[in-house]
């Protein structure tokens, strides 16, 4: 409940435009019910005055029942803009809320997501979350209010077919769909577990395929999948029982309901308590009465996800950040750019295997120092402590003799420039990308960067230049132009440390050794640490550290 | 959150849904079944309409009691029981067909994968096969299951009450009749303005609604440029341009909807107000005119449905997208001869067998091979001259990159060489069957897979009819014996997809053991010891030579402890083998091997 409240109170700057989608839907679906009973009761009123039985004014329900018909078409149009609109609103609100405090968590907390693909999962819980209004909120409040009055309405002219109506909405609007619910839950059981491991199965397949023809063990993967996907089908069809069963009972529920307001009145107009026109119109109220309740069986099932999708959401907000900033009294400036580390230790759990263990490191003002070691040696979680992205555990770490833990983060980020393997470009032109490191900069200085880079040339055959965009939606950069990018925004920030992680793995050797002079002349007189395996770039170095065994 | 009608540019929308269409005739059956079954219930359900009409007829005109009227009663009772019955077998031929199509599509992918091989998946991104296989399959069901069907009754069911309206009551049937094709031609035009948004406007549209995801992900460089703090304004400043792009297409999109709101329900009322007047001057019994305006809302039902369904459609076309690359190109490219009908796996046309006695000898002749530069940053290999004899354990050391696990798969027949034979004893390796040559191979790639299940389906996964014997000599040779003995159930253990549990050393020492227990006559080994140890390592490597002298092995490696146990050394670097020699020759040359040797002696201060 408590993550229920938080949810909505996410919604609470916006409440204005929630509560106006909210009410036009209701105004939607108690117009379309009144639409049919007034019908209803406008032709058999017509009917008997045109048998001379009764005498009718016709003006006013004629006009009225154009009127709720053009009423019911805006108040739809209006409804679905109002509610769109504020599920974007709160969208925009969502995400805003969301980054501001993923933010202090850092680098650390993105590490323990891309383990698992976390990444995307968060994608898809902020997605569910954005349907949380449309789906879910909107309408159940409408459901409910507009039941209310509904049946207020019918206890006016019968308080039997009221109650019988408030039972049969009940019936089809919760009781049903909430125990098929339950039950498909039962009925899938194990329909998840089959569909990860189908899914797992077709990335095994896919990965391991050179492995599983080597072994000659296709055929067997072959009928594993086709098996697992048998058993899918079978969960499915299980769960596709359930909802037919359930829809089925809940349309069963709405008829029923008609034919007994129809049992109930019958006797009353054959006695001449009740004029006989108010026998179709009770009979068609009833009849549309179920509206209401239509898409409340969609809005449980998505209830329990989006709930889910909020608990993971609101767990990583509460998240404590990996390091803590220095007091403002503590915060000191480095004057010179040395480092130092003193017998630093590290692991990422409190207990288990240290990723660093008792590691001590000087690298001089202007001094460039390679590190190298197998992969998982700590070289990465070297350059993490450095940036102040992780805390270690014991020992000490520098900067121009200002112990690390003094130094305030923005100062930190002028002092150092990452340059890695996996620096991401964002989605945006080139020029936004370049300045991300100076937001001042003026075109000549970012032509200028991009020159120092190495990419001076290459620029002129993008599509649109600075404006080209890059990353997924644009044009795709080579992994060497990628790189030189992220070297061109280096070259802007003019930080006095510099950490190369790997900067050129994974590139040919035209694209390394273009990349590698652009790095030459971005090194000079800056305080540089490089991790790499490769021969030429370890050849910019003055000496060369083993880290690990 | 979805936005309707969104990616249906470029004409690409109407080809995904025409393959799918094509795909959906092989259940053509089961589909006309449903929509006959959804059409008897629009029958059950006229006839439920006239039933309550002629009860309420009775009532007010006739001045019946419930006694009189019982005889429509009853039956009605059962109406409501048929339709409910009708419904749920409709939902289950539904189903059905869905799941027949989606069983045919994932046979047809692991076909396409059979019959193209590991060669294929080089070219591939192998996540975007693994996507078609499970998620993109089970995308099309919405869309076989509602979507088809759904579409069918929308025309069939307000025909069928055309039909029975017009004798009783024409002129209702002509206000349905007229709004009826208005609806869907006023969809269509609605439809196109919200579809002539460019391709550069839905584009920056979902470049705007990912803004958050990028900025997410890039987490890390924010931080690194300081950024992170100011990137929050333009999460917002995004969200809110998102906010007012994606509201400037909605209004437009929502007209659709608006015009089929205000025609069904104006339909309603007309109807209403037409039969009210006609009573009133008694052109009309009630009872037609009653039933009529029981069925108005009825006729335009099946097509206010069709939008609820909008979403599976959109859903299926993505799918689509997914899965016609995969089965397409095998359409075209399948070889008859690899056609998968009879269970053969070969990734290359099945050639000539290879002759009963071991593999003596493997020989590079001025091979060459060029990566796509598109797909990674790898040149490929040139023009390389490299033999390999059985009982010899050949290095291929370098830096990362340089093309020593191409030469690796180009052995393994993964890849063809561009210039230049290898060349199997006396035969050219083109010319073998792709299935007998991996019969004598033995291989552990960079990173191993395990496949979900014990580890002894694991370890016996190239030879089923493996000795516990054969297992123990593997898993010795190894190193990894320790590993089961460790285990709670020893072999019996149930290892998770991708080996989960394990750590990355023993995948690799486990995945060692399964390419040794099917005794190979070729061992071609990727980085062996790169997740593991020294130590272990080392133990690795001293378990290698108990077999060594009854096969081939090719040693790709960087780790310079690794190479120096290999009878010769083979330094390649951008594609060529620039040195080669033994460990200590190579060593005391002072060339490039030799300054790896000297890289890898530093050590921290």
């Amino acid at each position: 409940m408590t993550i229920l409240r938080r949810l909505l109170a996410l919604f609470r700057p916006y409440r204005r435009w929630v509560i106006g989608g909210i009410a036009l839907g209701g105004v939607v679906i108690l117009a379309n019910v009144a639409l049919l009973a007034l019908s209803g009761w406008f032709i058999a009123g017509m009917a008997l005055a045109g048998l001379g039985v009764q005498s009718i004014s016709y003006f006013a329900p004629a006009a009225l029942i154009r009127g709720l018909a053009i009423l019911r078409t805006g108040a739809r149009y209006g409804e679905r803009l109002v509610t769109h609109e504020a599920t974007l609103r709160v969208l925009a609100e969502l995400r805003v809320w969301f980054y501001e405090r993923l933010e202090p968590l850092g680098p650390a907390a993105l590490d323990t997501w891309r383990g698992g693909d976390l990444l995307s999962r968060i994608r898809a819980d902020i997605d569910s979350l954005d349907n949380f209004y449309l789906r879910i909120l909107a309408p159940v409040i409408n459901a409910l209010l507009c039941s209310l009055v509904i049946v207020a309405g019918l206890a006016f002219y019968d308080g039997r077919v009221a109650v019988l109506d408030l039972v049969a909405l009940l019936l089809a609007g919760a009781i049903i769909p909430l125990l098929a619910l339950r039950l498909a839950a039962a009925a899938g059981h194990g329909l998840a577990d089959t569909r990860a491991a189908l899914d797992a199965a077709a990335t095994d397949t896919t990965r391991g395929l050179g492995e599983l023809f080597v072994l000659g063990a296709f055929e067997r993967q072959r009928a594993r999948v086709l098996e697992l996907g048998e058993r899918l089908v079978a969960a499915q069809r299980r769960q596709m029982w359930v909802g037919a069963i359930g829809r089925a009972l809940s349309g069963l529920v709405g008829n029923l309901a008609m034919w007994g307001a129809l049992v109930l009145t019958i006797p009353l107009v054959a006695a001449g308590d009740m004029p006989g026109p108010q026998l179709a119109m009770l009979a068609l109220w009833v009849l549309a009465s179920f509206e209401a309740v239509a898409p409340l069986p969609v809005a449980f099932a998505a209830f329990g996800e989006t709930i889910a999708a909020a608990r993971r959401l609101f767990e990583i907000a509460d998240a404590r950040p990996a390091v803590t900033a220095p007091l403002p009294a503590q915060v000191k400036t480095p004057e010179r750019f040395d480092i130092a580390l003193e017998g630093v230790s590290m692991r990422y759990q409190l207990i288990g295997d240290w990723a660093l263990e008792n590691v001590s490191l000087r690298v001089a003002e202007g001094e460039a120092v390679g590190l190298v070691g197998p992969s998982g040696a700590g070289k990465s979680t070297l350059l993490a402590l450095i940036q102040r992205f992780r805390e270690f555990q014991s020992g000490e770490i520098s900067i121009g003799g200002v112990d690390l833990r003094e130094i305030d983060d923005a100062t930190l980020r002028q002092t150092i420039s990452v340059i890695a393997q996996r620096t991401h470009l964002f989605n945006a032109s080139i020029r936004d990308n370049l300045l991300l490191a100076k937001p001042d900069a003026s075109d000549d200085e970012l032509l200028e960067a991009l020159r120092l880079a190495g990419l001076g040339d290459e620029l002129d055959d993008f599509p649109e230049g600075l404006d080209t965009l890059v990353g997924e939606v644009g044009t795709r950069l080579s992994g060497g132009q990628a790189r030189r990018v992220a070297i061109a925004r280096a070259f802007l920030r003019d930080a006095r440390i510099l950490l190369l992680d790997e900067p050129t793995e994974g590139l040919d050797a035209d694209s390394e050794a273009r990349v590698l002079e652009a790095l030459g002349k971005l090194m000079q007189g800056k305080t540089t640490l490089l991790v790499s395996h490769r021969p030429r770039a370890l050849a910019f170095v003055g000496r060369v550290v083993r880290v690990g065994a | 959150m979805a936005l309707p009608g969104a990616p249906t540019h470029g004409g690409s929308a109407r080809r995904h849904e025409q393959w799918l269409k094509s795909r959906a005739r092989a259940v053509r059956g089961t589909l006309s079944l449903t929509a006959f079954s959804g059409l008897l219930g629009g029958l059950l359900l006229i006839v439920q309409c006239w039933l309550v009409a002629r009860v309420i007829d009775a009532v007010i005109i006739d001045g019946a009691g419930l006694e009189q009227v019982w005889r429509w009663l009853w039956p009605l009772l059962g109406v409501f029981g048929l339709r409910a019955i009708v419904g749920m077998v409709s939902d289950r031929l539904a189903f059905e067909a869905a799941s027949r199509i989606k069983r045919t599509l994932r046979e047809r992918v692991m076909a396409s994968i059979a019959a193209r091989g590991p060669r294929w998946m080089e070219r591939q991104r192998s996540g975007e096969i693994a996507n078609a296989l499970g998620t993109a399959v089970e995308g099309v069901h919405d869309y076989v299951a509602a979507y088809l069907p759904q579409k069918q009754l929308a025309a069939l069911i307000p025909l069928a009450i055309l039909v029975v309206l017009f004798p009783h009551d024409w002129v209702s049937g002509l206000i349905l009749l007229i709004t009826a094709p208005i609806l869907p031609l006023f969809m269509i035009i609605v439809g196109r303005g919200a579809e002539a948004l460019s391709q550069k406007q839905w584009r920056r549209l979902a470049l705007l609604g990912a803004h958050v995801f990028d900025a997410i992900e890039g987490l890390t460089t924010l931080k690194q440029f300081g950024a992170s703090k100011r990137e929050a304004e333009a999460v917002a400043r995004l969200s809110e341009d998102y906010r007012s792009a994606t509201m400037t297409v909605l209004r437009v999109a929502f007209l659709s909807s608006l015009v089929l709101e205000f025609f069904a329900t104006l339909g309603v009322a007309m109807v209403a107000v037409y039969i009210g007047f006609r009573l009133y001057y008694g052109q009309l019994d009630f009872l037609p005119g009653l039933f009529a305006l029981l069925l108005a809302p009825e006729f335009y039902r099946p097509l206010r449905d069709m939008g609820a369904n909008y979403h599976a459609r959109m859903a299926a076309i993505g799918a689509v997208g997914a899965l016609m690359p995969v089965l397409e190109s095998s359409d075209r490219e399948a070889d008859p001869a690899t056609d998968t009908a009879d269970g053969q796996t070969a990734g290359r046309p099945s050639g000539q067998p290879l002759p009963s006695t071991p593999v003596e000898r493997i020989r590079f002749d001025r091979v060459s091979f060029r990566h796509d530069l598109r797909d990674g940053g790898n040149a490929g290999v040139h023009e390389v001259e490299l033999s390999l004899a059985r009982g010899e354990c050949v290095a291929l050391a370098g830096p990362s990159g340089a093309g020593k696990t191409t030469l690796g798969k180009l052995l393994l027949g993964f890849l063809d060489p561009a210039a230049g034979r290898i060349w199997v004893d006396e035969a050219p390796l083109d010319t073998l069957d792709g299935a007998a040559w991996h019969a004598r191979l033995g291989w552990m790639p960079q990173r191993a897979t395990l496949f979900a299940g014990s580890v002894r389906d694991n370890l016996t996964l190239g030879a089923p009819d493996a000795t516990p014997a054969d297992i123990d000599t593997a898993l010795t040779a190894a190193d990894a014996l320790d590993i089961v003995q460790k285990l709670p159930d020893g072999l019996d253990t149930w290892l998770g997809d991708g080996g989960s549990g394990l750590s990355g050393g023993q995948i690799q020492r486990l995945a060692l053991a399964r390419s040794l227990v099917a005794k190979p006559e070729v061992l071609v080994l990727d980085e062996p010891t790169a997740a593991l140890d020294a130590e272990t390592a080392t133990r690795v490597l001293d378990g290698l030579q108990t077999i060594r002298a009854q096969v081939a092995t090719l040693l790709i490696t960087h780790d310079i402890a690794c190479a120096r146990r290999a009878d010769r050394v083979l330094f390649v670097d951008r594609g060529r083998i620039v040195e080669q020699g033994s460990p200590a020759e190579l060593a005391a040359a002072g060339g490039d091997f030799a300054r790896f040797v000297a890289l890898a002696s530093g050590e921290i201060a």
